[in-house]
């Protein structure tokens, strides 16, 4: 009797998340309406001097970055072989594969003729170009994320034996994965080089896709913390006895690990500034925004993970991960918006739509329900009662 | 003349035979390269322009593009700063110099018609080509519509369909290239009514620019802007102000795009073939590590056994002994008491 | 529940659209001219004793003078005297020590503004940061003072030609000024831009004599010269002496150093049979005094004649420039040629010459002033005794010879209009009024005696358009050599649209002529153009 009662008031329709969460998907199913009969300039403030927005900007390039917990924890846990933190790479797998399928989502409503996407591999290939490289890199990690998921969908639907074949191939997968993460997370970097007259000196470098895969590790891990946070916060109860036990030392254990690989960031991003030598230019505004993001967003959860590693924090460790992501998002934002176009007069340069916001909104909306979906049937928090120990 | 102009002809025609028959195209590569050979180009004369936009109608007309909003003859067009857009391949600017005490200079915008274009090297379809004529082309047909190339363009001239929902192009000046191929001069060349652009040969014109430099060197900037800049253009410009006061970047560089991402793409194989051998020497290092820790835990183990086992035998040794020595005694001590016994009975029998 | 996830992820969105707001904010550049002055003084002169502290302090030198004038003070308040003559320097007379200067300053000033502003009247700065900003409110306008022929003549009038006032040499002997007749010549033939050993700077020269001299001219309640910054400084001033009702004294009496009227000038001094040269060319000394406002434009260094430093080889003193770069020279405002190119700008001229590019001179002109002397000319001179003479009066004669005949062909060879039909399908045919034009230009030539001069072959007018060709009435027609088409794409010619536009329109713009602004202010639209 007392199950019932509890189970009962989740099955109602009308929670405030699922009316939220209604709203903005209806909202983005009538501006997919408009995207696609009216075309890009209805429903976004792009422009001749701006071809690239938020949809860019956020939708593919913060996504791509913050689904790099899926790499960083599969290659933490198969190769480093950190097996305690086992419990955590199927979330982590989750979230990196629907990151990314969002992403290409998203990309369908940026691009003008989205049909045409696979046109580099099938038409002709530019391979001159790094975007070639990128979406390379990208369709194949799909592939990559989606396999290395599989096992999670295979035992929900009781299919042993592909199964078995897809959980023979991990480690060959994750070794896949973390070489073509390295090449398209430092790829999108590398996007913004041939543009040395556009984007701002203190945020163009050549070391630019050194910055993005060097970031990209921080966002995987702060995400891996901040999401495992959030989950055991919504998903408790899907979770098994391992799991519980073990998620406050991966926290400390990535919360270390993110430490020191933001003290490396730090030392590359002020690296970068000497070797174009660009010193004065902090003392121009933009110079100050980028101590804001340097120094706020970089230096500053560096050392807050590092005290909270020290002293055991895992409260202010969780915050810290807020802010990191922060500033992973800042970060692209920084190099694709803002810092982009700075020499062009305000009038000509880039603010979002309204309605390029509420795509990218109903797009994370998506990809939360989707994971809300998955792990309430499938075995992600916990292992699967058939296929105890075998990893 | 005639001489001229049929070899002129000819010209064209193996550059349209080249351009249709030859698929590599360098241009967009990571080599260095300085122009094909006999390639044509354009040179605008700022000096010479006086914002007519005899140049913008023709365009429009041989382009078969869209009516303006007002009209090219209305002037005051020009009040405003302009750029090329989906409606209008080549702008005409004026910028007004009163500070330095001079006439307003116009200036013409179009596609640069870059010798390594950045849209080229961007373009993840191979949409944009350098043909041998001189002309940078684009191929509808082809494009995914992502608008790298208007990322990469450093002059901002490439413009989109934006309002075009399902077939989208990117849209830039031609150089009129069905019409160089016909033997005819691009429209905004044919138009200009003070031949302030000139078309020819790349190296003719960047002859004429010098000459006209060294005749008039009062009127003219000392500098043949896009004979190097961005590694050259196929449409260079003179002025009689410096170019930066008439729109035009100064601080471009004489590199090449290709060049700019050369480096991070020649990084691309090396991660793909490094990262596989070095993670697995990670994976194989882990792997061992395990193994040892493994074998040092099963021998540890095992000496435990041994050693408890030695202490037990010990033990059961020592308690034999014992035992055995307990059993003596009392076998002696049975022996002793039964002899005493024997005496005393004996003593008593004896008493 | 999962709303808070949701918030997160807004709240993350919101933030950095904000931020991204507020970058854009702060970049807005503030442009702001400051307030012109012609009397800034930037005192920074600490610089030679090493790197500034603080921004130097600029200073408006006429505002202090002006005030201490109110509360009758002179000079003498702030400049102290070596020799009854007043240093220009701030209460001192000698730069000592960085602090030494530094201190001056700072006491001087300071208890200076103080003591004012304790009477209660308006006063300036106390501190620090009041004097030495890093961007000032003033711009600097001062331009250099000329001191031309009208300034010198209203000079020697007031002083009664007392040239010695001003005139001085240097003996190294006796270490003392001394005043030479007849060998005056420009100041700045001494006086250089910095000092020199036993030499002032032009500036320090320039500043000590006149305004001590005008100062004690003012004493003496009479008419003085200005003694604040603005006075010679500042074009603009009420009270400058570039005033143009003061400077436009009509015909200045020559500046008299027994220069000559007319003179020879050998294009080789040392041949006196002068063969092998090229023709003397006679000089009409007096007219080009006339031309110029000193003798320093074509005397660039003292009063010698030009072959004292330059020779046909040339030689050491003249930098080894010869003779024929001196007086050739395109680009060198001394040079004869130099002089006539830079006239071919004015606007009468430059309809023409503009278009022609750079020393367009032919062989043909070379006569024009190397001129071949008649026979009879030289007996005329036997009379004159000193060869001097001789020569100055045979210049004077062949000068004399030289009749201007501005003429062209007679008004029935001229067309008066001409139809050009080239455009005809877009517009009416331009109607274009030659007889009118030539007519014109004819009158401008007329106006101008160097022009005459050069103008007098009845074809030469023609050329201005009719380029390239020989002179003649009837000049080949434009499209025979400028082809039809958009553009002769052989030979890069200028095609015929083209050279009419930039013929036409570079003349217009040249001339200063305000049409055309628009294409129908010469092509009248077509009468009844059928829509498309």
């Amino acid at each position: 009797m007392d199950e019932i009662a509890i189970i009962a008031p989740e099955k109602r329709l009308f929670t405030p998340f699922n009316i939220v969460s209604g709203i903005i998907v209806l909202m983005g199913l009538i501006i997919t309406v408009i995207r696609f009969t009216k075309g890009l300039g209805a429903v976004t403030n792009l422009s001749d001097y701006n071809p690239w927005g938020i949809w860019i900007g956020f939708d593919l390039l913060v996504g791509v970055a913050l689904a790099a917990g899926g790499y960083v924890t599969s290659a933490a846990v198969y190769i480093f072989g950190l097996k305690r933190f086992h419990f955590a790479v199927r979330p982590a797998v989750l979230t990196g594969f629907l990151g990314y399928l969002f992403v290409v989502i998203a990309l369908t409503y940026d691009v003008g003729r989205p049909w045409r996407l696979p046109y580099p591999f099938i038409m002709q290939s530019g391979t001159t170009s790094l975007l070639f490289e990128v979406a390379a890199c990208v369709s194949l990690y799909l592939t990559v994320l989606f396999l290395e998921f599989s096992p999670a969908a295979l035992e929900w639907l009781g299919l042993k034996k592909a199964r078995k074949l897809a959980v023979n191939l991990t480690i060959v997968l994750t070794i896949f994965g973390v070489i073509l993460s390295t090449l398209h997370q430092s790829s999108l970097g590398a996007l913004f080089l041939i543009a040395p007259s556009k984007l701002h000196p203190l945020w163009y470098s050549p070391y630019l896709p050194v910055f993005f895969f060097i970031s990209s590790i921080v966002a995987g891990l702060s995400m891996v913390i901040f999401e495992s946070s959030l989950s055991s916060r919504f998903f408790i109860d899907k979770m098994d006895s391992a799991h519980i036990a073990g998620k406050d030392q991966l926290i400390l254990g990535f919360g270390k690990a993110a430490s020191v690989v933001l003290a490396g960031y730090f030392a590359i991003k002020v690296i970068g500034v000497s070797a174009g030598d660009n010193w004065h230019l902090l003392a121009t505004p933009y110079g100050i925004w980028f101590l804001v993001e340097l120094l706020g967003f970089v230096a500053l959860p560096c050392l807050l993970y590092a005290i909270g590693v020290r002293d055991r924090n895992l409260k202010l460790i969780k915050w810290t991960s807020l802010l990191a992501v922060l500033g992973i998002i800042l970060n692209r934002f920084n190099v694709s918006l803002v810092a982009f176009n700075w020499h062009l007069p305000s009038n000509e340069r880039y603010f979002p739509h309204w309605m390029e916001i509420g795509i990218s909104l109903f797009i994370v909306t998506l990809g939360i329900l989707v994971f809300r979906f998955i792990v309430t049937r499938m075995p992600i928090f916990y292992e699967h009662p058939d296929y105890p120990e075998e990893h | 003349m005639s001489i001229s102009r049929r070899k002129f002809l000819g010209l064209i025609g193996s550059a349209g035979v080249g351009t249709a028959v030859s698929n590599s195209v360098f241009a967009a590569s990571n080599k260095h390269f300085t122009g094909y050979p006999e390639s044509f180009a354009v040179l605008h004369d700022s000096v010479r322009c006086v914002g007519c936009r005899q140049c913008e109608e023709a365009c429009n007309k041989v382009n078969d593009l869209p009516e303006p909003d007002q009209p090219f003859s209305d002037a005051s067009v020009l009040d405003k700063k302009r750029r090329t857009t989906a409606k209008a391949y080549t702008v005409v600017n004026r910028h007004d110099r009163a500070k330095d005490g001079i006439a307003p200079v116009f200036n013409k915008t179009q596609c640069n018609h870059c010798l390594e274009p950045a849209c080229a090297s961007a373009c993840f379809v191979k949409a944009f080509k350098k043909t041998k004529t001189g002309a940078v082309t684009y191929d509808a047909s082809v494009c995914v519509g992502c608008r790298y190339c208007m990322m990469a363009c450093p002059f901002d001239i490439p413009a989109y369909e934006y309002d075009n929902a399902l077939s989208p192009k990117v849209v830039k000046c031609t150089m009129c290239q069905p019409r160089i191929l016909e033997g005819k001069l691009p429209g905004c060349v044919e138009s200009c009514p003070r031949e302030a652009l000139v078309f020819g040969k790349r190296d003719d014109l960047i002859k004429i620019a010098r000459n006209r430099i060294a005749r008039y060197p009062k009127n003219y900037v000392d500098h043949i802007y896009g004979e190097h800049e961005m590694g050259g253009t196929s449409w260079m410009y003179l002025s009689g102000v410096a170019f930066q006061k008439i729109g035009m970047r100064e601080d471009l560089g004489i590199k090449p795009a290709p060049e700019l991402t050369s480096g991070a793409l020649s990084v691309v194989p090396m991660v793909a073939a490094l990262w596989p051998v070095l993670l697995t020497g990670v994976y194989a290092i882990t792997k061992r590590k395990e193994k040892i820790e493994n074998e040092e835990k099963n021998q540890a183990v095992n000496s435990a056994i041994k050693a408890t086992k030695a202490v037990a035998e010990l033990k059961i040794g020592e308690a034999l002994a014992k035992a055995e020595k307990e059993q003596e005694e009392i076998v002696e001590k049975a022996v002793k008491s039964a002899v005493d016994n024997a005496v005393k009975a004996n003593t008593e029998e004896a008493a | 529940m999962v709303i808070t996830r949701l918030t997160v992820v807004l709240t993350v969105l919101a933030v950095a659209v904000i931020l991204y707001g507020s970058v854009q904010a702060f970049d807005q550049p503030s442009q702001d001219s400051g307030q012109k002055r012609a009397d800034i003084i930037k005192i920074d002169g600490m610089k030679s004793f090493g790197n500034l502290e603080r921004s130097g302090v600029v200073f408006l030198h006429d505002l202090h003078t002006s005030a201490l004038q109110k509360v009758d003070k002179d000079c003498t308040a702030c400049h102290l005297s070596d020799n009854s003559k007043l240093s220009l320097k701030f209460k001192r007379l000698k730069d000592t020590s960085k602090n030494e200067v530094m201190n001056i300053y700072h006491d001087n000033c300071i208890s200076c503004h103080v003591e004012v502003a304790g009477k209660g009247d308006k006063s300036g700065p106390t501190t620090c940061g009041e004097c030495h900003v890093k961007t000032s409110a003033y711009v600097a306008s001062g331009q250099p003072p000329t001191f031309d022929k009208s300034l010198h003549y209203r000079h020697s009038k007031s002083q009664e030609n007392k040239c010695e006032l001003c005139h001085h040499e240097y003996d190294n002997s006796t270490k003392k000024l001394i005043y030479k007749e007849g060998q005056e010549g420009s100041c700045r033939y001494c006086h250089k831009d910095v000092n020199e050993e036993n030499r002032m700077s032009m500036k320090s020269a320039s500043h000590i004599a006149c305004i001590d001299c005008h100062q004690k001219t003012l004493k003496n309640k009479m008419e003085a010269g200005p003694v604040q910054c603005g006075g010679c400084h500042d074009p603009d001033s009420p009270n400058t002496i570039n005033r143009t009702d003061i400077k436009n004294i009509v015909d200045v009496p020559r500046m008299e150093r027994k220069q000559p009227d007319f003179t020879m000038v050998k294009t080789d001094v040392n041949d006196k049979e002068q063969k092998g040269v090229m023709d003397s060319v006679p000089f009409d000394h007096k007219a080009h005094e006339g031309y110029n406002d000193s003798c320093i434009v074509c005397h660039h260094k003292d009063l010698t004649s030009c072959s004292s430093c330059h020779s046909i080889e040339g030689k050491k003193e003249g930098g080894f420039i010869s003779l024929e770069q001196v007086m050739h020279n395109p680009d060198a405002k001394e040079s004869c040629v130099g002089c006539h190119e830079s006239k071919k700008k004015d606007k009468d001229c430059a309809g023409c010459h503009e278009l022609m590019g750079k020393h367009s001179n032919n062989s043909s002109n070379c006569g024009k002033c190397h001129m071949e002397q008649v026979g009879n000319m030289k007996e005329a001179t036997t009379s004159h005794k000193s060869k001097t003479d001789k020569s100055a009066r045979l210049a004077e004669m062949m000068l004399k010879s030289r009749t201007p005949i501005t003429a062209t062909y007679n008004d029935e060879d001229i067309p008066e209009k001409i139809l050009i039909k080239d455009l005809s399908n877009k517009y009416e045919p331009v109607e274009f009024p030659h007889r009118k034009i030539v007519k014109a230009l004819v009158n401008n030539i007329n106006n101008n005696k160097l022009a005459s001069y050069f103008h007098a072959e009845k074809g030469t007018i023609c050329q201005g358009c009719h380029h390239n060709t020989p002179p003649g009435k009837q000049p080949p027609r434009c499209v025979s050599c400028h082809v039809k088409q958009a553009q002769d794409k052989g030979s890069f010619k200028i095609g015929l649209m083209g050279a009419y536009h930039l013929q036409c329109m570079g003349c217009h713009k040249e001339m200063g002529m305000e049409k055309p602004v628009s294409c129908t202010d010469c092509h009248k639209e077509k009468a009844h153009e059928p829509k498309k």
